[in-house]
C-alpha cells in the first residue's frame, strides 16, 4: 500500500451523504414538511372567513417549530445513528486511517442539512397550499400582501434555535446503539415543551427554543435564537471531542 | 516510536486490558513474522478479539505496547492504520446500498482509485453479485465482501477475525486457497482469528494460543509440532503386559483403550524407536497387530495449551 494522504473532511462528509441514498431519514425528510402542508391545505378549507397570507404562512411555522420540528429531529437523529448502529460499522469505521471527529462531523452536517433542507420544503409546501387552498375554494383565499421575505426569515431563526435541539438529541442517538434513550430525550422533551409552553422557565429547554422565534416579545426571541445557536455550536464541539475520544464496546 | 524490525509484520510487548476488575489481555508479547499466516487461537473470551481491537487502535491499552510494520499503535494510530486492512466479527455494511456502493464509500475514505474495487471484487469472486443491495446477500457473501473491503489499497497487513463464519464448503475451500496464495503474491501478513482448528492448520504458518488473556503458545507450526515428538499407537493382544513389558525397558507408554500409544522426544528418530519397541515385545511373545504412526495435529496442539488441566 503507498502513503496515501488522508482524504479531507468533504470526504468524509461526501460519503455520509451517500449512506443516506434509499434511507428512511430522506423519506422522513420529506414527509414532514408535507404533512403540515397538508393540515394547513384542509385547516384553511374549513375557516369561516379568509385568513391573511401571514398569518396562514405563520401558522404553517408555528406546528413546525412547535411541534414537528422537534418529533423530526428525535427521529432524524435516531436513523441517522442507526445507519451504524444498526449494521454494527462503528468498528470497521474508527478503525480507518482518518481523524475520528471526521465521521462524528459529517453526521452532524448531514443533519444539519436535512433540517435546513425540510425548513426550506415547507418554505415551498406552505405558500403552495395556501395557493391552492384558495383556488380550490375561492371565497376562502388568503387575502393581504403575500410576504414570503418574513416567513423566510422566522424559518431560518426556527432553524438555527434548533442547533441545540439537534447536537443534544444526535449526541444521545449516536452514543446508545439503543433506539430508546433517544426516542425518550426527543418525546420527554417536546412533551414537556408542549405542556409548558407558557413557562418562563421553558425558554431555557431546547425543545421550546425554535418556537420561541414566534415569541411576541422579541427579546425572549433574540436570547433564544443566540441560546440555541451558541448552546448548539458547543455541545456539537463537546460531542465531537467526547466521541472521538470514546471506546466502543460491543 | 517506530521499530525498524524488518521480519515482524505485528509485535506487541506486554500488551495488557482490563474491563473492570477482568483482565482481558493478560501482558501479551506476539511476533507475528512478516509474510506469514498466523493462527490466532482460543476459546470464546479468550482475549483474541480483545488483542485485534487494540492492535486495531479501538482500544487503548492499560499496559504494555504494541507496533503494526514497525508504526506504534498508541502513537500514530491513523498511520498503522493504513498498514492494515481488518475484517472483523461484526461486519457492518450498508444494506440499502449495494455492495459495490459499499465498497466505493471505503474506498473514498481511504483515497484510493476507482479501480481498486474491481480488482478485489474479482479476487474475492464477487463482481457478479457486486450490484445487488446488501440486504439481499447471504452470509457467505457478506463475509466475502468484508475480505474485499479489507482488501481495498492491497494493504500489507490483514487482520481477519472469523472469515470462514457463514461459507459453505466451496467458499471455505475458496477462502483457503485465497489467503494461502496471499503472502506469496502480494507480500501480505495474514493474522486470521478462527475456531476451525482444521482450517487453521491447512493455512497458519505460524500460531499463537489463547488462555485466559495470556498467550500460552507461539511460534512455526511446523517447529512446535516437531517439539512435541512423535506418537505411535500399537494394537496389542495384551495391553496391560505389553504397557509393564515397555516401562520395564524405559518407554514412555500409555494405555489407550485396547491400545497402546508410545511417545518418543524430538530427538529420537521415530522408525528407529518404533522398531525397538516393536522387536521388544514381539520377542516377550506379546501380539502385535498393528502399528499406527499419530500426527500431531494442532488440535493437540490447541488442547494441550488451551486447556492444560484438561
Amino acid at each position: 500500500m503507498t502513503t496515501l494522504p488522508t482524504p479531507a473532511f468533504t470526504t468524509a462528509l461526501a460519503v455520509e451523504a451517500c449512506k443516506l441514498r434509499r434511507s428512511l431519514a430522506l423519506l422522513l425528510a420529506g414527509v414532514a414538511p408535507l404533512l403540515i402542508a397538508v393540515f394547513v391545505f384542509f385547516n384553511l378549507l374549513q375557516m369561516r372567513k379568509p385568513m391573511p397570507w401571514t398569518m396562514a404562512l405563520q401558522s404553517a411555522v408555528g406546528i413546525w417549530a412547535f411541534f414537528m420540528l422537534p418529533m423530526s429531529v428525535t427521529a432524524l437523529t435516531a436513523l441517522i445513528a442507526h445507519t451504524e448502529h444498526g449494521p454494527r460499522s462503528w468498528d470497521y469505521l474508527r478503525a480507518l486511517p482518518l481523524p475520528r471527529w471526521h465521521v462524528y462531523a459529517a453526521k452532524v452536517v448531514c443533519a444539519l442539512a436535512i433540517v435546513a433542507g425540510m425548513s426550506l420544503l415547507l418554505a415551498l409546501l406552505a405558500p403552495l397550499s395556501v395557493q391552492l387552498a384558495g383556488g380550490w375554494a375561492p371565497a376562502l383565499a388568503a387575502t393581504g400582501p403575500r410576504d414570503i421575505a418574513p416567513f423566510l426569515l422566522l424559518l431560518g431563526r426556527v432553524f438555527v434555535a434548533a442547533w441545540l435541539l439537534i447536537a443534544m438529541q444526535l449526541w444521545v442517538a449516536l452514543r446508545h446503539a439503543s433506539f430508546v434513550p433517544a426516542l425518550a430525550v426527543g418525546i420527554g422533551g417536546t412533551f414537556f415543551a408542549v405542556v409548558a409552553t407558557s413557562a418562563k422557565i421553558g425558554m431555557l429547554l431546547p425543545w421550546q427554543l425554535p418556537v420561541n422565534q414566534l415569541a411576541s416579545d422579541p427579546q425572549r426571541a433574540q436570547l433564544t435564537l443566540l441560546l440555541g445557536a451558541l448552546g448548539g455550536v458547543t455541545v456539537f464541539v463537546l460531542m465531537l471531542w467526547r466521541m472521538g475520544r470514546r471506546e466502543v464496546i460491543n | 516510536m517506530l521499530r525498524t524490525h524488518p521480519t515482524l509484520a505485528i509485535e506487541t510487548q506486554g500488551l495488557t486490558r482490563r474491563f473492570g476488575q477482568q483482565l482481558a489481555v493478560d501482558g501479551i508479547s506476539m511476533h507475528v513474522p512478516a509474510r506469514s499466516i498466523y493462527g490466532f487461537l482460543g476459546r470464546n473470551g479468550a482475549g483474541k478479539t480483545t488483542t485485534i481491537k487494540l492492535l486495531l487502535g479501538l482500544l487503548q491499552a492499560d499496559a504494555g505496547c504494541a507496533w503494526v510494520a514497525g508504526i506504534d499503535i498508541a502513537q500514530h494510530r491513523q498511520a498503522a492504520a493504513r498498514k492494515i486492512g481488518a475484517l472483523l466479527e461484526a461486519y457492518g455494511f450498508y444494506g440499502n446500498l449495494s455492495g459495490r456502493e459499499n465498497l466505493d464509500l471505503c474506498r473514498r475514505l481511504l483515497g484510493l482509485p476507482t479501480s481498486e474495487i474491481d480488482r478485489v471484487l474479482d479476487v474475492t469472486d464477487m463482481a457478479a453479485h457486486a450490484r445487488k443491495r446488501v440486504a439481499d446477500f447471504s452470509l457467505g457473501m457478506r463475509q466475502r465482501l468484508g475480505l474485499a473491503r479489507a482488501m481495498l489499497g492491497a494493504p500489507p497487513i490483514l487482520m481477519l477475525d472469523e472469515p470462514t463464519n457463514g461459507l459453505d464448503p466451496d467458499g471455505i475451500a475458496d477462502m483457503r486457497t485465497l489467503l494461502r496464495a496471499l503472502p506469496e503474491r502480494a507480500g501480505t501478513t495474514v493474522l486470521v482469528s478462527s475456531h476451525l482448528l482444521g482450517e487453521v492448520e491447512q493455512i497458519a504458518t505460524h500460531i499463537g494460543i489463547l488462555n485466559q488473556g495470556r498467550l500460552v503458545l507461539e511460534g512455526a507450526l511446523a517447529a512446535l509440532k516437531a517439539e512435541v515428538g512423535h506418537e505411535v499407537a500399537l494394537a496389542v493382544g495384551d495391553p496391560e503386559r505389553a504397557c509393564a513389558l515397555a516401562h520395564a525397558k524405559g518407554f514412555a507408554v500409555s494405555r489407550d483403550a485396547d491400545a497402546l500409544i508410545a511417545r518418543f522426544a524430538a530427538s529420537e528418530n521415530p522408525r528407529d524407536a518404533t522398531a525397538a519397541l516393536t522387536r521388544l515385545l514381539c520377542l516377550e511373545g506379546v501380539d502385535i497387530h498393528a502399528v499406527t504412526p499419530r500426527q500431531h495435529s494442532l488440535e493437540a496442539l490447541y488442547h494441550r495449551n488451551a486447556h492444560p488441566a484438561q
